[in-house]
């Protein structure tokens, strides 16, 4: 059975970078009255290939990621494993869409939205189909052999179990209000890719390239402090 | 300095970079003034500097990219502004990956950025490199190389984890090579550019050390002229003239405080533009 395999890692403490981040963003590229919250987790997709059930995959992935550091280190990260049906790993990622607090909350953990951010996306999203929008952009090397690096480290560990197609690196999860979900797209283009010393912060084009692996919009109750994925 | 760095090079600290003060010491070893300057400061306090330092270590520990912070750091008007107008710029390591971030370097599309300073590639290993390695003055309007002669190999430390130079723009790469932008390159100890490790160090495209702008004020290099300024600095098995300086100098004292062979990157620039040959 081959399996698609996903693993999400992230500190359990407050993440600086991420923090920093936000902060450029906000602050040094005038994203502060979209950009609504923002998550960082280092990331792993693969296929999974075994004899035995989804669940027994999962379960062999899961053991070796536990052990490595160079996937996980147990005293400092939470993670999520997900292959086919089966779930591991105590990283609950559906609250990393949570809004709740001011600017400064949650910064580095779970998406914090800035108060005038929520009314606009609340109204916006009420009336013409904009609000806020989650985009789960993969910033990856060009350098495919680094992956395959990953995949055979893998490999040398795993029993019974062999993964291919490996892709990773580090996934920006960007929360922003927008009239629409091409508007709020073209402001995550803007965020990601430094084209210039005032555009782009997260990659740099010339040795990174970003995909969109997941967005959705995000529906805010009528104050705002509540919310949940739309779509 | 009474605040303002008029006359004196200003050697910009921003948090995290850790090579400021032997940088400063560098520039005094030549005769000029030196300061550090907090990037809070106010940047006008830059007015009539005769020259800017963005020197190594971990702006803003490195978080994202290595020198991108910084590079979006409301300091760097003020340095744009001046290189813009022939202040004389030297980035070393993390100072070359903040004017590579900030577009001032190639500088062929004022702040756009051009180029990358990528993870390193070496054979059998990754990340943070460490050693003593060579690079060859290069024939470029540079004003930093002023002082070295054409072709010469000078014996530098390098010590990074991204300082491999390299563009998708192959247009930017011809464009460099034409206008004479690349300053040094990797090379062994006869000067010859060896596009292999170690004698290219990080898998930089063409071999390439350092990148000035066109112009030839603002240079960025990966390499540390500030841990070669002095004899001492040099290490007793390094191959050539200056190990054989150094071991020569071994047990006295006063002539380890001799020049050594990253001093004339300094020392160039006192003789402006072209710099002062040795």
């Amino acid at each position: 059975m081959k399996t698609a395999t996903q693993l999400w890692v992230r500190l359990k403490v407050i993440d600086l970078v991420t923090q920093t981040a936000r902060i450029t963003l906000a602050e040094k590229l005038d994203f502060g009255d979209r950009l609504s919250g923002m998550t960082h987790y280092w990331y792993w997709a693969m296929d999974a290939e075994g004899e035995s059930s989804e669940k027994a995959i999962a379960a062999e992935v899961d053991r070796v990621i536990r052990l490595d550091s160079a996937f996980t280190n147990q005293n400092k990260h939470s993670y999520r494993l997900a292959a086919g049906g089966a779930a591991l790993g105590d990283l609950a990622l559906e609250r990393d869409y949570a809004v709740s607090g001011g600017p400064a909350a949650g910064a580095g953990t779970a998406a914090g939205v800035a108060p005038a951010a929520r009314g606009r996306a609340s109204a916006g999203g009420a009336t013409a189909g904009g609000g806020l929008f989650a985009f789960d952009c993969l910033v990856r090397e060009k350098r495919p052999d680094r992956e395959a690096a990953f995949a055979e480290r893998l490999n040398a560990r795993l029993r019974g179990v062999v993964v291919s197609n490996m892709k990773c690196g580090e996934l920006w999860r960007l929360i922003t209000a927008a009239p629409s979900r091409e508007a709020a797209l073209a402001d995550v283009e803007k965020m990601l890719v430094s084209r210039s010393r005032r555009e782009g912060l997260l990659l740099n084009p010339h040795y990174q390239q970003y995909e969109i692996i997941d967005s959705r919009r995000i529906e805010t109750g009528p104050s705002g402090a509540d919310a949940r994925a739309g779509e | 300095m009474n605040g303002s760095f008029k006359g004196h090079v200003a050697i910009i600290q921003f948090p995290g970079v850790n090579c400021e003060y032997e940088s400063a010491a560098a520039v005094r070893s030549i005769g000029l003034g030196a300061g550090i300057f907090r990037w809070n400061e106010a940047p006008a306090l830059l007015d009539g500097c005769s020259g800017i330092i963005l020197p190594g270590g971990f702006s803003y520990q490195d978080r994202i990219r290595a020198g991108v912070v910084a590079a979006k750091d409301r300091i760097m008007d003020k340095v744009s502004e001046l290189a813009r107008v022939g202040t004389p710029v030297l980035g070393i390591c993390n100072g070359a990956q903040v004017l590579v971030e900030a577009g001032l370097i190639p500088g062929i599309h004022w702040e756009k950025v051009d180029l990358a300073l990528a993870p390193n590639v070496m054979a059998d290993r990754e990340g943070y490199y460490c050693n003593w390695v060579f690079v060859r003055r290069e024939k470029s309007a540079c004003l930093w190389t002023g002082a070295y002669v054409e072709g010469e190999a000078i014996p530098i430390p390098i010590a990074h984890a991204e300082g491999r130079f390299t563009t998708e723009d192959a247009g930017v790469l011809d464009a460099m090579r034409e206008n004479g932008q690349i300053a040094l390159r990797y090379c062994d100890a006869a000067g010859a550019a060896l596009d292999s490790f170690p004698v290219n160090p990080n898998g930089s495209m063409d071999n390439i050390a350092g990148i000035s702008n066109r112009e030839g004020n603002v240079l960025a290099m990966m390499p540390h002229p500030e841990r070669s300024t002095w004899l001492r600095q040099v290490p007793e098995d390094l191959t050539g003239q200056w190990g054989r300086r150094r071991r020569a100098a071994t047990g006295e004292a006063g002539r380890m405080e001799d020049e050594g062979p990253g001093r004339a990157f300094f020392s160039s620039l006192r003789g402006g533009k072209g710099g002062e040959a040795r």
